[in-house]
């Protein structure tokens, strides 16, 4: 008995190896409490899509105005690795769709099992989107600290260097204002890959409660969240790869 | 089997709803691997309609065919399917406002004209817009 005298509600454990959850004491039913965490974390997962969507605004906005170079940036970008991630993040999202599954039906092992594939392809992802940073880092286009004088003459600004010439036309010009195809694919993957490394962080938490047997039918709301956000996270790249990879 | 609107039920009779978070939706296995074999066929699609050259309908067949995917992910990995009608409200609402940033930045990007050389904004030639005061000096 909680100290303003309401019973917690307590959902049994579904058998051995799992233990029973305590329903927190400011919720009635455990289909209160359910419910009142869905609605929060989808609405946390409504301003994310505001979040990826103002940066997505701005790509259309700038890829309007200078389709080549956009185009051009896109070619700088290797297509077959952006297409092998975006199979490891659709695996991943399978076996995170299969995990909650795992959890409804009280599986244990099962559960354990593909939140680990989960981890293994948020790593896989994380370890091909480093050598494609490094590459870039290679031709001199990863912004550096420091340099954001704007320098007139080309339209760039200072941490854009280009060494490799891959920004230039057939006829040696410099496709115009390249910095901000750069700028705007910086952005976007890396805000898109610390959601990756929360997501496998909160991945690999859910996993130590599924260890102890904590998720089960009877209660799996963790599980459940984390999974909507792992989700989103390959929501998001459903849309990067083609934009930044195959540039239309 | 009891379907999921069970979760709206707030007796005290404490049944076997009010002991567990409600009866869900349990997809079956078959159903999640139809999925991924769709999202998997989408992705070559995508990969093979860039290598075509639509002209101008590059970018709404390339965003067309993404969102197909990203509904197949919201509807079934993401359950929104079975989910509640405040929380598809929710969810779905900030892709409508979204829509609302998109509609008018673009409206305005097509609306614009640019001078490439100073990047300067230019009205349109036959609509060059003079402040009234200006005018008024004038005449």
């Amino acid at each position: 008995m909680s100290h303003d005298g309401h019973h917690s509600v307590v959902i049994p454990a579904p058998g051995p190896g799992f233990q029973p959850h305590t329903v927190a004491h400011h919720f009635d039913t455990p289909v209160q409490e359910f419910q009142s965490a869905k609605l929060g974390f989808w609405l946390f997962l409504a301003t994310e899509i505001l979040l990826f969507g103002g940066l997505f605004a701005a790509y259309f906005y700038f890829h309007a105005m200078y389709p080549e170079t956009f185009q051009a940036g896109g070619r700088t970008l290797d297509w077959k690795m952006g297409t092998l991630n975006t199979c490891v993040l659709l695996l991943s999202s399978w076996t995170m769709a299969m995990g909650v599954r795992s959890a409804q039906t009280s599986q244990k092992g099962k559960l354990l099992m593909y939140l680990t594939f989960t981890v293994l392809g948020a790593l896989i992802f994380m370890v091909i989107k480093f050598f494609e940073y490094k590459a870039k880092h290679e031709y001199g286009l990863l912004p550096v600290v420091g340099g954001t004088e704007y320098i007139t003459e080309t339209g760039q600004l200072e941490w854009f260097k280009d060494h490799l010439g891959k920004m230039l036309r057939p006829d040696g010009t410099p496709y115009e204002h390249a910095t901000l195809y750069f700028s705007l694919y910086f952005t976007m993957t890396a805000i898109h890959g610390l959601h990756v490394i929360i997501g496998a962080a909160l991945i690999v938490w859910i996993m130590k409660g599924a260890a102890k047997g904590r998720f089960h039918a009877g209660y799996y709301l963790p599980v459940d969240l984390v999974g909507l956000y792992w989700h989103l996270v390959d929501l998001i790249w459903i849309f990067l790869f083609p934009l930044l990879y195959l540039v239309p | 089997m009891s379907s999921h609107h069970d979760n709206h039920s707030h007796g005290h009779d404490h049944g076997h709803g009010e002991l567990q978070m409600g009866h869900h939706h349990v997809s079956s296995p078959q159903m999640f691997v139809n999925v991924l074999l769709a999202l998997l066929v989408l992705t070559v699609v995508t990969v093979g309609a860039s290598r075509f050259d639509f002209g101008s309908a590059n970018m709404l067949i390339a965003m067309l065919i993404a969102s197909v995917k990203a509904s197949l992910v919201v509807a079934f990995f993401m359950h929104v399917k079975w989910d509640t009608a405040i929380n598809k409200i929710v969810f779905l609402g900030s892709f409508l406002f979204l829509s609302l940033l998109f509609i008018f930045t673009l409206a305005d990007q097509a609306t614009r004209k640019y001078d490439d050389q100073s990047l300067l904004l230019k009205t349109p030639v036959d609509k060059q817009w003079v402040h009234p005061k200006t005018l008024a000096g004038k005449q």
